[in-house]
């Protein structure tokens, strides 16, 4: 198990070294410049302009720009944006928030998407099997932007059930329409992926076993259909964590809730390089983490996997 | 309990014994069947061993034909497509010719669902987006099957450090999230106004779920056993790719390319909301949609019609996709 860690946990590093790397490049290859756009209407001044490309060392090529960032953000220095903020005071702004609305979307598809897909699955052809599955269906159609706007026609502006927008310091009541929101989709599929499983899981030859041997129908439900079907279901929650704070740049505009998908978006609008990059680094951080995570998950809930 | 078993194996013993002893047809039977006393399993007795032995595609389109989503799914796509492709008949109107003189108005007769800001006609709008969100789907879909499936497929025969280097380059663009790649390079073509920046931004962040899937059913397919007795007659690798691995591997990423059109489309419409997909000069849902949302607490039915259209086209390409799945994967069925 150490040495299974240590070995994955060294493959992280090209990853997100080639992931950002990407990044830079692309977010370099941007058209338009940045200097000059800081004059706005005004003439630009070629001796200022100069003094600016040199502070942030945009006159240097490409990949000694990557690799200066890359020795900085080493020891957490991400370098400044383009209006003299330090990038980690905007990213310790913008995170927590994003954070919180990513945990609270999560419990939410998590728990709703797990518990209907279980319902689902056990009671295959059921009337109300086909509601949740009519109703997920209709989850993953509309686009979440769409169902964004009616939650926040009705909820917000109509029945004044819950704030319409978030704050700048947004509270758990001021996140719970957008997080929920932000996890429809996701909880939509796990509903799907559920029912799947566990139907598939219930013909298998082991839950048969299980029956004949005189097992109770309440055990064989918990020790062997959920048990495996939970397998993929983690895998998917897993991989989410990282698209939800992706996916948080839409959910944030609409609610307009000032977090890391926002600035995000914003940084990409301006050609910001360092924020975006340091942005997207510590995404994939995350993203990187969390399936590392799954991963040491599978060997808990399946005891054939084992990790040498 | 010890007995029982003894005399169990006793009885086998002696049918094994008649079977061997007396392997005669009974009358009137072609050829040996068990009493169907002694054979409560009825499809046993059913099955024609004349019939000519049918394929997995052969079996699958009976699978679907029998599936009512299937049914309902193509109709909804054929007609979309027929939207798509012939706009003109089913609106008069230009969705370009847009009268500020009839800004929001309600429909009416020659156009039922009335008019946006602008004085657009939203009816022939809608009409018109379909052309503009099928095809980035459908483009978007064939580039990914193809590009995701090539590099999958090349990691997956081979194998080795050709697999080692695809699957570390994978793992760098799956890291990255499909909205977030996308918008960088769609920023990069800001003033590009083609549907083909679009449909490239999304394959080049999009390949890397179907190579994963085209690399693991390759992999399952290239250690089949049909496969090992190809190569001990002599098949060359590629003779083996061609009839063997990639027939077989096919399944799931037909099942992929169908279920993620949708996905797609409903992307396409979110970077068109976020102001860097589609210029507004083309007709498009996401478009319009995007337009439309200040609009939804003064006339809802401006933003109304283009997200109905848009989530119509989506449910169609996700219950034709599981209505695929059901068919071509036998595990899934629950019959």
């Amino acid at each position: 198990m150490g040495k299974y860690l240590l070995r994955r946990i060294l493959q992280m590093i090209p990853v997100v070294i080639g992931t950002t790397l990407l990044i830079y490049a692309l977010v370099f290859a941007l058209p338009g410049d940045p200097v000059a756009a800081m004059f706005g209407d005004k003439p630009i001044n070629q001796s200022v302009a100069a003094q600016i490309r040199s502070e942030y060392n945009l006159d240097k090529p490409f990949i000694v720009q990557y690799l200066i960032f890359l020795k900085n953000a080493l020891t957490l220095n991400f370098g400044e944006t383009f209006s003299h903020q330090p990038v980690i005071d905007v990213m310790g702004r913008a995170f927590p928030v994003t954070i919180k609305l990513a945990i609270m979307a999560f419990i939410f598809e998590a728990i709703f998407g797990v518990v209907f897909g279980i319902i689902s699955g056990l009671k295959r052809g059921k009337w109300y099997d086909s509601v949740i599955l009519v109703v997920s269906l209709l989850l993953i159609s509309v686009p979440t932007f769409v169902f964004g706007f009616v939650l926040q026609y009705f909820v917000g502006v109509k029945w004044g059930l819950l704030p319409v927008t978030a704050g700048s310091n947004p509270g758990f009541f001021d996140l719970l329409m957008p997080a929920s929101v932000l996890g429809s989709v996701s909880m939509a599929y796990i509903i799907r992926l559920t029912r799947s499983e566990v139907s598939s899981n219930m013909t298998e030859d082991y839950v048969r076993t299980a029956r004949a041997k005189g097992m109770s129908s309440k055990s064989v439900t918990m020790r062997h259909i959920l048990r495996n079907s939970m397998i993929p279901v983690v895998t998917y929650l897993g991989t989410d964590i990282g698209a939800l704070m992706g996916g948080a740049m839409v959910t944030e505009r609409i609610f307009n809730i000032n977090g890391i998908g926002n600035t995000l978006y914003q940084g990409i609008l301006r050609g910001e390089g360092p924020l975006v990059v340091s942005i997207v680094t510590v995404l994939v951080l995350v993203f990187v983490i969390c399936n590392l995570v799954v991963d040491m998950l599978y060997a808990v809930l399946d005891p054939r996997i084992r990790y040498a | 309990m010890s007995d029982m078993s003894k005399s169990d194996s006793e009885n086998l013993d002696t049918t094994n014994e008649e079977f061997f002893a007396d392997p005669d047809p009974l009358p009137g039977q072609e050829r040996f069947v068990a009493p169907a006393d002694e054979t409560p399993l009825q499809a046993v007795d059913s099955v024609d061993e004349n019939e000519p032995a049918t394929s997995m595609w052969a079996s699958a389109w009976i699978t679907l034909r029998k599936n009512p989503l299937f049914i309902v799914s193509a109709i909804l796509i054929i007609f979309i497509l027929l939207v798509a492709i012939f706009p003109q008949l089913f609106t008069h109107n230009n969705p370009t010719y847009c009268n500020l003189d009839y800004s929001l108005e309600k429909g009416s007769g020659a156009h039922p669902f009335g008019f946006d800001q602008q004085g657009c006609d939203v009816y022939s709008r809608v009409i018109y987006g379909a052309r503009t969100s099928v095809s980035v789907g459908v483009l978007t879909t064939i580039l990914v099957t193809l590009l995701g499936g090539l590099i999958g497929a090349i990691a997956g025969f081979f194998g080795g450090w050709v697999d080692a280097v695809l699957s570390r380059i994978t793992d760098i663009f799956f890291a990255i999230p499909l909205l977030l790649g996308a918008i960088v390079v769609l920023q990069m073509f800001k003033t590009s106004s083609s549907i083909w920046k679009v449909i490239l931004a999304m394959t080049l962040f999009g390949w890397v779920q179907m190579a994963r899937i085209t690399r693991g059913s390759v992999l399952e397919a290239k250690n089949l056993e049909f496969n090992t007795a190809s190569t001990a007659l002599g098949s060359t690798p590629m003779r083996n790719l061609f009839r063997h691995v990639i027939p077989n591997a096919l399944a799931p990423v037909i099942v992929m390319a169908t279920t993620s059109l949708g996905t797609y489309i409903v992307m396409e419409a979110t970077l068109s909301f976020l102001g860097i997909g589609l210029p507004s000069s083309v007709v498009s849902w996401g478009g319009d949609i995007s337009s439309a949302q200040s609009l939804l607490r003064v006339t809802p039915s401006v933003l109304f019609y283009p997200s109905v259209a848009l989530a119509l086209t989506v449910l169609g390409f996700i219950m034709m996709g599981d209505a695929v799945k059901d068919a071509l994967d036998p595990k899934s069925r629950t019959e």
